[in-house]
């Protein structure tokens, strides 16, 4: 921003309420095209004019008003620049163009314990990181008894922060970070500090600074947590933002779009693959619609791990059939069978079925993990010698995780089993 | 006290930078203080170290030197001493201002703080480390009878130009470091060549006439120059020297601090 611009805008006194504000924010990366690391190679190319920079704008024209003792959450995918305003925020970035105040201190809880000196004592530490957060030697001192009581560290203090385990290190940071009310606190991801108990402590004094008037900022994938949290919320894509206010209503829009977005994908893909027939069988009852809903009955085609499912099957026997037999079965993209049950396996004897009726099937925590999956359902006869109707792998849907509850990453399915270390 | 952030606040950032080390001189303080216990933690021998380094260093280098090229230059060992101490100031907080930028860039990253704090806080220790091993010097001086001159009382100003001169440069070079990885290397090339084109280790008269313009030409004769004029020769150092030394510290520091300013918004884009 030019000396002219800044000084010729007639600049709106930030109100009363309004702790930050963004008027007509932007950030441009300049980068090289590609990275080129070394002096030698950049003097050569300098010379040769071969440097190709990329204007890439991080954020765009973001305008944002956020008020005192709010709870605001900043949600979108990976790359939407939900990070560089944070740390536009936080003074790290200067924006490029455009105007942010802020009024108040402000205390990141970013990666905590991230300015600790390894070799030096707990006791130094505190100083040291206090010091980095802006707070005086005095302020400090004053209050020192006090930050390790909360951090649970009295008999550590005076050793070295590298014969601390990660818990320590953690609880003692973010003792540090929050020893003092800050005006904001920015909170990147959700506070995986330490134990159940510290885990509560923490988050009792966040909800004590925020109703004694402290704005807190939350970076969240765990869409939930925002909507929990959050009162309000903005939705960022590509550095502009998508939408901006209550939080329930961001999310929700947010949802739609990626379900919207998944199953447009979804929808495409199975084309382009199929050869074989994906239905067959004799239709004297027929499965005439298949839907995929979550918990609260609306149809969807994304699902956390650990959420509910039901796969509803409206049927049409088109002549009475005795003691048909429903079954389902899930395919993992690749082709593994993840499971396939029936209800004569459940033991749910169906009558002899004539005209329309529905069949549900209910997974209460759906253990599978992350990746692509297909359903297929059918209906075959008692004996398993007669099928009905049979559609093969027709209704696929995506299993993401980025509910923190589930702590398992590879394969197929939770087992929620428990780790125990016994020494 | 109040905080209160207007990113199209304009005032330099050659001023604006002064300011925020101000504010932070808490910090500042414990980075020197942290840096020196950090290292003196683990050694049994701790601060003694600092004495005994330059001491053993400039015994070798004496029995070298002294010995084998047979400089006539007259209680060989302060000059030399002199020399040295000047030297490893210059070329250890050069490096390590780079390295601690380097390192601080996780901190840089993550939250403000005025990021000249990590170049001064170097000068800071370097200065403490320097003043520490003027203690073997004066021992030396003492033990061989080498006069006290009142031209010592001019020491402080010698100091403060090479903190000055110093650290310009070093906010010079970590700017470029923080652009460039491989200027750390080349630096270090750099300064092993320089150190033997300034007259540390040998009096000035042995250079052919010839080659005198590229000593001359040197800053770190400069330099180097008014340290031994107060120290060794006990005289006042020369118009040329004294003017020279003053020009090069403040054209360093302003030059130094200048481009860090300007750059100093890039490095979260870079580091």
């Amino acid at each position: 921003m030019s000396l002219h611009t800044a000084f010729n805008t007639p600049e709106k006194e930030i109100t009363d309420q309004s702790v930050i504000q963004l008027k007509g924010v932007s950030v441009r990366y300049h980068v090289p095209q590609e990275r080129i690391p070394s002096f030698k190679e950049y003097a050569i190319r300098w010379i040769k004019g071969q440097i190709n920079f990329q204007d890439f704008w991080a954020l765009r024209d973001i305008d944002l008003e956020i008020g005192r003792g709010e709870v605001f959450g900043i949600i979108g995918p990976n790359g939407a620049g939900k990070s560089t305003l944070l740390k536009v925020v936080s003074r790290v970035l200067r924006p490029t163009a455009g105007n942010l105040r802020v009024r108040g201190r402000i205390s990141p809880l970013l990666e905590l314990g991230a300015g600790f000196d390894p070799e030096l004592t707990g006791r130094e530490n505190v100083y040291l990181n206090g010091a980095i957060l802006g707070y005086s030697k005095q302020e400090i001192a004053e209050r020192f008894d006090q930050i390790v009581e909360f951090a649970g560290l009295n008999e550590f203090i005076n050793a070295p922060v590298r014969t601390y385990s990660t818990g320590m290190y953690a609880r003692l940071g973010f003792s540090v970070a929050t020893f003092k009310r800050p005006e904001i606190l920015i909170v990147d991801e959700i506070l995986g500090v330490g134990d159940a108990e510290f885990q509560t402590k923490s988050f009792e004094r966040i909800q004590q600074f925020q109703g004694e008037g402290t704005t807190i900022l939350l970076v969240s994938h765990s869409l939930d947590r925002v909507k929990e949290m959050c009162t309000r919320a903005v939705w960022l894509d590509h550095g502009k933002i998508v939408s901006l206010g209550s939080a329930d209503n961001v999310v929700e829009l947010y949802l739609q779009r990626t379900n919207q977005l998944e199953s447009e994908r979804l929808r495409s893909a199975p084309e382009e693959t199929s050869e074989a027939p994906r239905r067959w069988g004799s239709q004297r009852i027929e499965i005439c619609q298949v839907k995929i809903t979550g918990e609260e009955g609306r149809e969807q085609n994304i699902f956390q791990t650990g959420e509910s499912l039901t796969l509803h099957m409206d049927y049409h026997a088109h002549e009475m059939v005795n003691f048909p037999n429903f079954g389902i079965a899930i395919h993992r993209q690749d082709g593994t069978l993840v499971t396939g049950p029936n209800t004569a396996l459940a033991s749910l004897e169906l009558p002899s079925l004539v005209g329309k009726g529905k069949i549900t099937y209910t997974i209460p925590n759906l253990p599978l993990l992350e990746g692509l999956y297909q359903f297929s359902v059918a209906i075959v006869n008692q004996g398993d010698t007669e099928t009905f109707d049979y559609h093969d792998r027709l209704y696929p849907f995506r299993v993401i995780n980025h509910n923190s509850a589930v702590k398992e990453r590879y394969g197929l399915v939770t087992l929620n089993g428990e780790w125990r270390h016994n020494v | 006290m109040s905080f209160e952030y207007n990113s199209a606040d304009v005032r330099p950032p050659f001023i604006g930078e002064l300011v925020e080390l101000w504010r932070y001189r808490d910090l500042l303080r414990l980075l020197v203080t942290n840096s020196i216990k950090t290292r003196y933690k683990r050694s049994t021998l701790g601060i003694i170290w600092t004495l005994l380094n330059p001491l053993l260093n400039t015994l070798v280098l004496t029995i070298a030197f002294q010995q084998l090229m047979r400089f006539d230059v007259a209680n060989y060992t302060i000059y030399l001493l002199v020399g040295l101490l000047f030297w490893t100031f210059f070329s250890q907080t050069t490096l390590q201002s780079m390295n601690t930028l380097i390192w601080g860039s996780n901190l840089l990253k993550r939250i403000y703080v005025p990021r000249t704090i990590f170049a001064v806080s170097v000068i800071g220790n370097g200065l403490i480390n320097f003043l520490l091993s003027l203690i073997p010097l004066a021992l030396i001086m003492l033990f061989m009878r080498q006069p006290f001159s009142l031209t010592l009382l001019l020491l402080p100003f010698a100091i403060l130009l090479m903190a000055m001169f110093t650290l310009g440069l070093s906010l010079f070079i970590s700017t470029l470091a923080v652009f460039f990885v491989d200027v750390v290397d080349i630096y270090s090339v750099l300064l092993q060549a320089l150190f033997y084109l300034t007259p540390i280790i040998y009096p000035i008269s042995v250079i052919p006439e010839r080659f005198m313009i590229f000593i001359q030409l040197n800053p770190m004769t400069t330099m180097v120059s008014l340290f031994r004029s107060l120290i060794y020769y006990g005289e006042l150092p020369s118009m040329a020297i004294t003017l020279g030394a003053i020009g090069l510290s403040v054209v360093s520091l302003g030059v130094g601090w200048w481009v860090f300013t300007k750059r100093v918004d890039e490095f979260a884009y870079r580091l």
